[in-house]
C-alpha cells in the first residue's frame, strides 16, 4: 500500500493562503527548466517505472482495443471502435453492470461499517488486546485465493464441511445444496468472503486514524457536557473523515477490480448471471479467446472506476478537513 | 526543517545519480519498445539449433515422458537441443496467444485445435516436416480430421473416445438387468437409481464449463444431430434442440446429480469412482483412475445409449503442430517429429498416458491392451468435433459458457440460438 493510513489521517488541513482562488496564476513563481531537470535524478527512476509498468501496458491495452486480434494472437489490423460496439451489444451486459454495482456497493459498505466497529473495539484498552489485534490481521496474511478456495471446498455439495454442518443442524435436508453452483447464493457467499478479506486493511486504516485524534479534543467535549454518542458523531467521526476516505477509495478500486473470489466461487456457473465486468473480461480472454474485446471492456472498466472515484470525491469531499 | 547538506553541496551526489536514473529510464523504455518485436531465437553458436517444444499436461507423468523423449532424441542428434515448456490446460491457450502475439511462437506445439493457426498462415504442413513413412503411418480417419482444404497441417498425437461406465452394485440394488441402450431406457434406469436415495445419482451429467462441448456433443450425436462440418456449424438444429430437451428433462426430474449445468467433468468422475453414480460417460484414463483410487469398484463399460439404440461415440484427437517462425528450423523439427513418431518412442509414450494411439503401428502394438481395447472397438463409429472449422473455437467457448443453462431450466432452443448467434457473428 502506497498510502499509509497515518499519512492521510495526520495530514494538516491546507492553510488559507494556499487555497485555490485566492491566488492569481501570475503569482506563482515560474520554475526554470533547469530546476526540473535537476529534479529528474530523484523522480526519474519512479517515473521510468510508472511509464514501463503502468502507462505502457495501459496504452498498449487501449491500442489493442481498436485492433482485430485472431485467436492465435495475430493482429489483423485496425477495426476502429467496432470492438466497443460489440461489447455494448452483449445481451448480458445490463445484468453484469448491475451485478458490478451490487458487488462494489455492498462489499465496500459492509467492510467500512464492520471495520469501524472493529477499530472502535481495538482502540479501547482491554486485556488481551494485542492478541485480538493479531487475530484481525490474520486474514490479510493468507492469500485471497487460498481463503476463497477453503470456503469453496467447505461449500461443496456432498463433501463440503459447511454443507455438512448445515445438514447436521437441520437447515438442509441433504448436504448437497449447490451454493457455488447457483448464481445468487454464489454471489452472496462471494460478497461475504470479499468483506472478510478486506477487513484487516480497512480496520487498521481506521484504527490508525483514531489513534491520531488528540485526546484533549475528546476530553474538551466531555467537559462541555457532550453525551458519549454526541462526542462520537460530532467530534471523533468528523476527524476520522480522511482515514475513512482512504479506506473507502482503496476498497472501491480493489473490490471493483477483484477477480479471484468471484472467479473461484462463480466460475462454474453457466451464463453471466453471477459475473461482474472484471470476470467478464476474464471470460472473454479465456473462453472466447478475444483479446481485442477483452481490451475494449478493460478500457470501459478503467473509465468506470475513474468516474466512480471522481463522483465520490465530488459528492463526499472526503479530503476536506473538519474545520473548513 | 531544512537539510543544509543538500543545499550546500548540490553537486556531490547529483551526477552519478543522474547517470543512473537516465540509464534506468533508457533501459526500461527500450525494453518496453522491444515488447512486440520479433523474438527470433537462438540459432547459430557452432551450428546448434534449439527447438522450443510447448506441451500441456495430460497427467502428472507428462513432463517426465517428454524429458525421456528429448533425452533420447538429443543423444542421437548432435547439434539439436530441445527446450521443453509444460503448461496446464487452463493456461496453454493464453500462453500460446501471448507468444504468437509477441513473435515468440514455439517451434512445436501440442494442443487440441490448429485451424486458427492455419488461418493465420503460421504452420508447416505435414509433408513439409515429416518423412513420407511417418505421414503414411497415421490412421486414415485422423488424417482427414487433421487436414484443411485437402492439406494436412495437424499431426495427430493421441486419440480418446468415450464410453459409458456403469456401477454394477447400484444396478443390482435398483434391479436393473442390463445397461440401457436407448435414451428412454437410460432415463428409466437413472430414475430408479436416484430413487435409492442416500446421495446416489442415476446419471452423472457434467455440463460445467470444463468440457461442456463433449457431454453435450454425445447427446447431440446420439439424437442424430451434431456440431456441423468444416464449412458450416449447425448448433441450433432441430435434432440438437430435441436432444437438449431430453437432457433438460433428465436433469430437472432428479435423475442426475443436482446443478448439472455447473458440474465439471473431473470432479464428477471422482464421485462415480467413489461409487455414488449409476452411469457416467468416461474416457480411457478413467479405467486407470478407478484402478488407482477405488480398485474395489464393481463397474462395467457399455456403448453409450442413444435415441434409437444405434451406437455412436465422440472421438477426440489432440495434435502436434510445427510453426514456421523464421523458416530456418524445418529440418530439425522434422528430425524430432520423425524420431517421436517412430514406434519405439511413440508407443511407450501413448501407453503411459493411457490414451489411444493414432498411428497404424501404434494400434497394432497396443491392440491387446485391456485398458484401451473397449475404446479401440468404438473408434469406427466415432464422430469428431468439426475442429477444422475456423469458427469451432468460438462455438466451443460459447458452449462452455452458456450451454449449462439448459440443465438449469432455460429454454434449450433459446440457449442454442444464442450460441449459434455468437458463431455466426
Amino acid at each position: 500500500m502506497t498510502t499509509t493510513p497515518t499519512d492521510a489521517a495526520a495530514r494538516p488541513s491546507p492553510s488559507p493562503d494556499s487555497r485555490p482562488g485566492r491566488q492569481r496564476p501570475g503569482d506563482r513563481p515560474r520554475r526554470p527548466a533547469r530546476e526540473v531537470l535537476a529534479a529528474l535524478p530523484w523522480i526519474g527512476p519512479s517515473l521510468a517505472l510508472i511509464i514501463a509498468i503502468v502507462l505502457f501496458p495501459a496504452g498498449y491495452m487501449a491500442y489493442n482495443s481498436t485492433r482485430e486480434i485472431s485467436s492465435s494472437g495475430i493482429d489483423r489490423g485496425s477495426v476502429g471502435l467496432a470492438n466497443y460496439a460489440t461489447i455494448f451489444d452483449i445481451p448480458a451486459l445490463p445484468r453484469v453492470l448491475a451485478n458490478t454495482v451490487v458487488w462494489v456497493v455492498v462489499v465496500v459498505v459492509l467492510t467500512v461499517v464492520i471495520s469501524l466497529a472493529l477499530a472502535n473495539l481495538l482502540d479501547k484498552q482491554f486485556p488481551g488486546r494485542q492478541l485480538v489485534r493479531l487475530a484481525v490481521i490474520v486474514p490479510w496474511a493468507a492469500s485471497v485465493v487460498m481463503t476463497t478456495t477453503v470456503v469453496y471446498y467447505g461449500l461443496q455439495p456432498n463433501y463440503g464441511i459447511i454443507n455438512q454442518l448445515l445438514a447436521d443442524v437441520g437447515i438442509l435436508e441433504v448436504a448437497d445444496y449447490g451454493f457455488t453452483r447457483n448464481a445468487v447464493p454464489a454471489f452472496v457467499v462471494s460478497i461475504l468472503v470479499a468483506v472478510f478479506v478486506s477487513l484487516p486493511f480497512t480496520t487498521y486504516t481506521l484504527l490508525a486514524g483514531m489513534q491520531s485524534i488528540p485526546g484533549d479534543v475528546v476530553e474538551a467535549a466531555r467537559m462541555d457536557g457532550a453525551t458519549k454518542a454526541r462526542t462520537y458523531f460530532a467530534v471523533i467521526l468528523p476527524q476520522l473523515k480522511p482515514a475513512l476516505a482512504v479506506a473507502a477509495i482503496i476498497n472501491i478500486i480493489n473490490v471493483f477490480n477483484s477477480l479471484p473470489i468471484l472467479r473461484i466461487m462463480t466460475g462454474s456457473i453457466p451464463g453471466y448471471d453471477a459475473d461482474t465486468t472484471t470476470t467478464l473480461i476474464f471470460k472473454l480472454i479465456q473462453s472466447d479467446r478475444r483479446v481485442d474485446l477483452a481490451s475494449a471492456l478493460s478500457v470501459v472498466n478503467f473509465v468506470i472506476v475513474i468516474a466512480v472515484i471522481a463522483l465520490y470525491m465530488r459528492i463526499v469531499k472526503p479530503m476536506k478537513g473538519v474545520d473548513e | 526543517m531544512k537539510h543544509p547538506q543538500l543545499v550546500e553541496h548540490p553537486d556531490t551526489t547529483k551526477r552519478p545519480l543522474r547517470l543512473v536514473s537516465l540509464t534506468l529510464v533508457a533501459g526500461l523504455t527500450l525494453s518496453a519498445c522491444g515488447f512486440g518485436g520479433s523474438g527470433s531465437d537462438e540459432t547459430g553458436e557452432g551450428g546448434t539449433v534449439t527447438l522450443d517444444l510447448l506441451v500441456p499436461t495430460y497427467s502428472d507423468g507428462t513432463k517426465g515422458l517428454w524429458d525421456d523423449v528429448i533425452a533420447g532424441f538429443e543423444a542421437e542428434n548432435e547439434g539439436i537441443t530441445v527446450n521443453l515448456e509444460v503448461q496446464s490446460w487452463d493456461n496453454i491457450n493464453d500462453v500460446v496467444r501471448t507468444k504468437v502475439q509477441s513473435g515468440q511462437a514455439p517451434d512445436i506445439l501440442n494442443i487440441d485445435a490448429f485451424a486458427g493457426f492455419v488461418e493465420d498462415d503460421l504452420l508447416y504442413s505435414a509433408d513439409e516436416v515429416l518423412s513420407e513413412e511417418t505421414v503414411a503411418d497415421f490412421q486414415e480417419s485422423f488424417v482427414e480430421n487433421a487436414s484443411m482444404d485437402g492439406k494436412q497441417y495437424g499431426l495427430p498425437l493421441i486419440a480418446s473416445a468415450r464410453t459409458m461406465f456403469y456401477n454394477q452394485d447400484l444396478f443390482d440394488e435398483a434391479g436393473i438387468d442390463a445397461p440401457p441402450t436407448t435414451w428412454d431406457e437410460l432415463a428409466e434406469a437413472a430414475t430408479q437409481i436416484s430413487e435409492l436415495g442416500g446421495g446416489t445419482y442415476g446419471y452423472g451429467l457434467p455440463l460445467g464449463a470444463e468440457e461442456t462441448q463433449a457431454e453435450a456433443g454425445i447427446w447431440f450425436f446420439g439424437g442424430g444431430g451434431g456440431y456441423g462440418d468444416a464449412e458450416t456449424l449447425t448448433l441450433d438444429s432441430p435434432e440438437n434442440i430435441e436432444a437438449s430437451q431430453f437432457v433438460q428433462e433428465l436433469a430437472t426430474s432428479g435423475a442426475t446429480q443436482p446443478d448439472a449445468g455447473a458440474t465439471d467433468r473431473t470432479p464428477l468422475i471422482d464421485v462415480f469412482i467413489q461409487g455414488n453414480i449409476g452411469m457416467i460417460v468416461g474416457l480411457p484414463p478413467t479405467i486407470g483412475q478407478i484402478a488407482e483410487k477405488n480398485p474395489d469398484l464393481n463397474y462395467g463399460t457399455a456403448p453409450i445409449a442413444t435415441k434409437d439404440g444405434s451406437p455412436v461415440t465422440l472421438g477426440v484427437a489432440d495434435h502436434l503442430m510445427a510453426f514456421e517462425n523464421d523458416g530456418d528450423k524445418q529440418e530439425a523439427i522434422g528430425a524430432f517429429l520423425d524420431y517421436f513418431y517412430s514406434a519405439d518412442v511413440y508407443v511407450p509414450w501413448v501407453d503411459a498416458e493411457g490414451f489411444l494411439p493414432v498411428t497404424q503401428s501404434g494400434s497394432e502394438a497396443l491392440a491387446d491392451k485391456e485398458t484401451i481395447a473397449p475404446f479401440l472397438d468404438l473408434l469406427p463409429a466415432a464422430q469428431f468435433y468439426p475442429s477444422t472449422n475456423p469458427q469451432w473455437s468460438t462455438a466451443q467457448g460459447a458452449m462452455q459458457q452458456l450451454y449449462g443453462q439448459v440443465a438449469q431450466g432455460s429454454d434449450p432452443a433459446e440457449v442454442l440460438g444464442e450460441i449459434q448467434a455468437r458463431v455466426d457473428s
